[in-house]
């Protein structure tokens, strides 16, 4: 299977007088497993839409393997995509829809039958070939959606919300499977999801969007250590936030740095603040507090700790027998510096 | 709910006996006579004989031929407007949904003798052609005239039923299909139409039984080798006791059944609900010009061929002699003078029978279908079913099995002979027109949520003041639009009209329509009379329209 080179440059979409899209530019490497991670209304899903030819740009360059595809319609574009609703035809059998895409591009039958097999050999739905789309589970329909893309063999897959419409275990075994699909056909996928947890677990990189606007690209780790802006820190797990000039941030001897770096502000993980009866090892800033909440959660309790005049937000690992702190405790937070990191922009 | 309470079964046996009387007994009278010897004894005897005779077996092909040629034709006119609609975004869609009432307000037997005038052998269109190119189109000659009058009237039913089908297909079905590369028409015929087959199948199924069920435009047209047509001759001239009527009714029964049921079976099994919550359907799509000039153009035509009856029948009553000519040689009011003078008794009859009719369906159809939806009222469903049975049931079958069930009986304290009533009539109205009423009560109670009612009973009032103060305001459209309906479509009704209209003094409209355009000089004032029964149908689906949309908002507002 073909692997095709994505690249978008200073993309905009409008709808109306209402911007979708601004000014994304983006490269997608040929094989690569990518996520585009938003909350509603970031435009992520018009520029899944806009990739498969549903959306037109009012400016920007569209480039699939090295070609401007701007102005080819939807079905000479041979980029497959699978709907969040799988868009199975209720009037056609399992077969019926995957051998659709093939019949349209004109295959003899016997081609038509053998690659039909091979696709539904390869989401391992074979026996279900004479089913109705209706007589199958959501998983299964799904990996019919998928087998009907992958069999046309486009250049890139397009993936729309892919596991949201499944209960949440089924949800994690269809991402193994999508994600050892992928390796092993090794085709361009890009998907869209609102799931901070399916992005960083299945994709090589993600882009983060909000607004229109692409907040920051990059592998999992690199968002979440390093978040770009307020947006992607507060979308990519949670955050404790701390303004230059604030106490904490001068107790933390963090606040020149700060300074320096043009006020930024100061993000600090919660799974990174310990918290403890007396002050532990010396590697972090301990400051007296009082535990205002406690939400315990199974591999670890969230704190809400009041420190001064701020509030912080602290996970501690649960272990059974573990010392655990009530609402009104006094206590202790640890805080290691080096865990924290400035954001420069005020972005989200 | 735990089974009916005494009121509730007291109400389902009233009804159970109304549909019993009016409906089942007359029905089942009718196949019974059909099939027994006349010393009693099953017989096929009956059938043997109606096929030996050469104008049965004609006319059995021909209703055939004429309501499948029906529903071909329609479907031309109707697809390409329905795809329109959906597919692109442009001001015709209003012009094509007022299309869509146009059969409603004109019953196809009225306008079929302005048809004649227009597109005759000499009527205006082939005058003219035959001025010009010295040809003549045999539009309106025999089963073809049936077959075109019919087509233009009834294709709506498609229209309506395939736009709101296409309109509940979910976007994503037809990208996916762009995405795999599928485009155009094959997009159409693969994946659109397909989906939207369900609309198309009732449509198209509706469409046959009303053709193959239709007596007045045969008659007018002077169509007589076709079933209808013969059952009524048959009866009329032969008397009660001929069992070929009979046995044409049989076969009428039978074949709207079969419509149905195939209607039914097409779409078994198939789960078609495709619009996916929270999704969008078809894009509409700017027209590009050449696209624009063809759906202009082909809305235009038809336009102009469905108001052509109306046109028609507007130019007969004001005109003068209107004979060999494009148009009248000369206007005149006189029509609607002479309509005035002698028949202002079937203006008042026909207001008399269809209200009381159409208040006896909804009425029925509120009660029906609060017990199917809110009670369990053992055979509920078949109440259901019984009553919307009637859709199957020809008006002149309809009419037999009265005339034939309730011969020789009187009305107790009156002695006044049933099938010379005029009451027979208006239960003949509301047993066919009670399949409408229900359909939009039961809509509208579907519609209403059960905790409204719950909200009602948990602050202290009984079923009977929650159905009072709660169920029927709530549901007031929709048994509003049930009595607009039905009150339309029996003003126009002429089958079983025609059989049961005993003297000139108790006929409604409809007959005096009939009765007008048997002769020549009748038809001027026939077709004022027409022009009148339009204009109260269409006054009345103005004001209900009008009436709905106030409800509609207010309930918006409230909900």
């Amino acid at each position: 299977m073909s692997k095709a080179r994505v690249e978008l440059g200073n993309i905009a979409v409008r709808y109306g007088k209402n911007a979708v899209l601004r000014d994304v530019s983006l490269a997608i490497e040929p094989g690569e497993f990518f996520a585009l991670l938003g909350p509603s209304g970031s435009g992520k899903s018009t520029l899944l839409r806009l990739i498969a030819g549903f959306v037109q740009a009012h400016s920007g360059r569209l480039l699939i393997a090295g070609a401007e595809v701007s102005g080819v319609p939807p079905w000479e574009r041979n980029v497959g995509m699978v709907f969040q609703n799988y868009a199975l035809w209720p009037h056609m059998t399992v077969r019926e829809n995957v051998a659709f895409g093939l019949e349209e591009r004109r295959m003899p039958a016997s081609v038509v039958a053998q690659k039909v097999r091979a696709a539904l050999d390869l989401v391992n739905l074979a026996e279900y070939a004479e089913r109705r789309p209706s007589q199958l589970s959501g998983g299964q329909q799904q990996r019919v959606a998928l087998a009907r893309t992958i069999a046309v063999e486009p250049k890139v897959l397009l993936l729309d919300e892919p596991l949201s419409n499944l209960d949440a275990k089924l949800r994690i075994r269809m991402r193994e499977e999508l994600r050892a699909l992928q390796r092993k056909l090794g085709i361009t996928t890009i998907f869209v999801t609102h799931d901070q947890e399916e992005a960083m677990t299945t994709a090589d990189r993600i882009a983060v969007m909000d607004q229109g606007v692409i907040q920051q690209v990059g592998t999992a780790m690199e968002i979440f250590d390093d978040p770009a802006n307020r947006f992607v820190a507060n979308f990519v797990g949670s955050i404790n936030l701390l303004t230059a000039d604030s106490a904490l941030a001068r107790e933390l001897r963090l606040s020149e740095l700060a300074a320096r770096a043009g006020d930024a502000d100061i993000v600090i993980r919660p799974h990174t603040i310990a918290v403890a009866r007396v002050p532990g090892d010396a590697g972090r800033i301990w400051l007296a507090g009082s535990v205002v909440d406690r939400e315990f959660l199974g591999a670890f309790v969230r704190y809400t700790v009041k420190v001064g005049e701020q509030q912080l937000v602290a996970e501690e690992p649960h272990r059974i027998g573990r010392e655990s702190h009530r609402p009104g405790d006094a206590v202790h937070v640890g805080i290691d510096p080096e865990q924290a990191r400035l954001l420069r922009e005020a972005g989200g | 709910m735990r089974g009916a309470t005494p009121g509730q079964l007291a109400v389902g046996l009233l009804i159970a006996a109304f549909l019993l009387a009016f409906l089942a007994v007359p029905i089942a009278t009718v196949i019974y006579v059909a099939f027994t010897e006349p010393g009693g004894g099953f017989t096929l005897s009956h059938f043997e004989s109606f096929f030996h005779l050469a104008l049965m077996r004609e006319s059995f092909w021909n209703s055939l031929y004429v309501a499948a040629a029906s529903v071909v034709f329609a479907t031309l006119i109707a697809v390409p407007l329905a795809y329109f609609t959906v597919r692109f975004r442009f001001r015709g869609a209003l012009i094509i949904q007022t299309l869509g009432v146009l059969p409603l307000i004109m019953p196809p037997f009225v306008g079929a003798v302005a048809m004649q005038l227009i597109f005759g052998r000499s009527g205006s269109v082939n005058l003219l052609l035959g001025d010009w190119f010295g040809i003549s189109l045999p539009i309106m000659q025999g089963l073809n005239g049936v077959i075109f009058v019919e087509a233009l009237h009834y294709f709506p039913f498609i229209l309506m039923n395939l736009v709101v089908a296409m309109g509940n297909i979910d976007a994503s079905m037809e990208e996916s299909a762009q995405n795999l590369g599928a485009s155009g028409w094959r997009l159409f015929r693969r994946i659109v139409f397909p989906l939207a087959m369900p609309g198309y199948v009732a449509g198209a199924s509706l469409v046959f039984v009303k053709v193959f069920d239709d007596l007045g435009t045969p008659l007018v047209l002077n169509v007589t080798n076709m079933l209808a047509p013969q059952a009524y001759l048959r009866i009329t001239s032969m008397g009660i006791e001929d069992p070929i009527g009979y046995v044409i009714s049989v076969l009428m029964i039978g074949f709207s059944l079969f419509a149905l049921w195939a209607s039914a079976l097409a779409l078994r099994g198939r789960d078609y609900a495709t619009l996916q919550r929270g999704g969008s359907s078809l894009a509409a799509r700017a027209l590009k010009p050449w696209q624009a000039a063809l759906a202009y153009g082909w809305i235009g035509l038809v336009l102009l061929l469905v108001l052509s009856p109306h046109l028609g029948i507007l130019l007969l009553s004001l005109g003068t002699v209107w004979s060999f000519s494009v148009v009248p040689d000369g206007f005149t009011l006189q029509h609607y003078a002479t309509v005035f003078q002698d028949s202002p008794r079937m203006i008042g009859n026909t207001l008399l029978y269809c209200g009381l009719a159409a208040l006896i369906d909804v009425v029925l159809a509120t009660a029906i279908a609060y017990l199917i939806l809110r009670t369990r009222l053992p055979l509920r469903r078949t109440l259901d079913f019984t009553a919307s049975a009637a859709l199957a049931i020809p008006g002149v079958v309809l009419a037999i099995g009265y005339l034939r069930t309730f011969r020789g009986v009187e009305i107790p304290f009156s002695g006044e002979l049933v099938t010379a009533s005029w009451l027979l009539i208006v239960i003949a109205y509301s047993i066919r027109r009670l399949p409408y009423a229900l359909r939009s009560c039961m809509a509208a109670l579907q519609q209403l949520h059960v905790s409204l009612e719950e909200a009602a009973e948990s602050l202290g009032a009984g079923k009977r003041r929650t159905i009072r103060r709660i169920v029927v305001p709530l549901m007031m459209g929709g048994i509003l639009a049930g009595f607009v309906t039905s009150f339309m479509t029996a003003a126009v009704e002429l089958s079983a009209t025609i059989m049961l209209t005993t003297s000139q003094n108790l006929a409604p409209m409809s007959y005096g329509i009939y009765l007008y355009m048997q002769s020549a000089a009748g038809r001027g004032p026939g077709a004022a009379l027409g022009v009148l029964a339009v204009a109260i149908v269409a006054l009345g689906t103005y004001l209900s329209h009008r009436f709905m949309r106030s409800r509609a908002v207010d309930l918006d507002r409230q909900l």
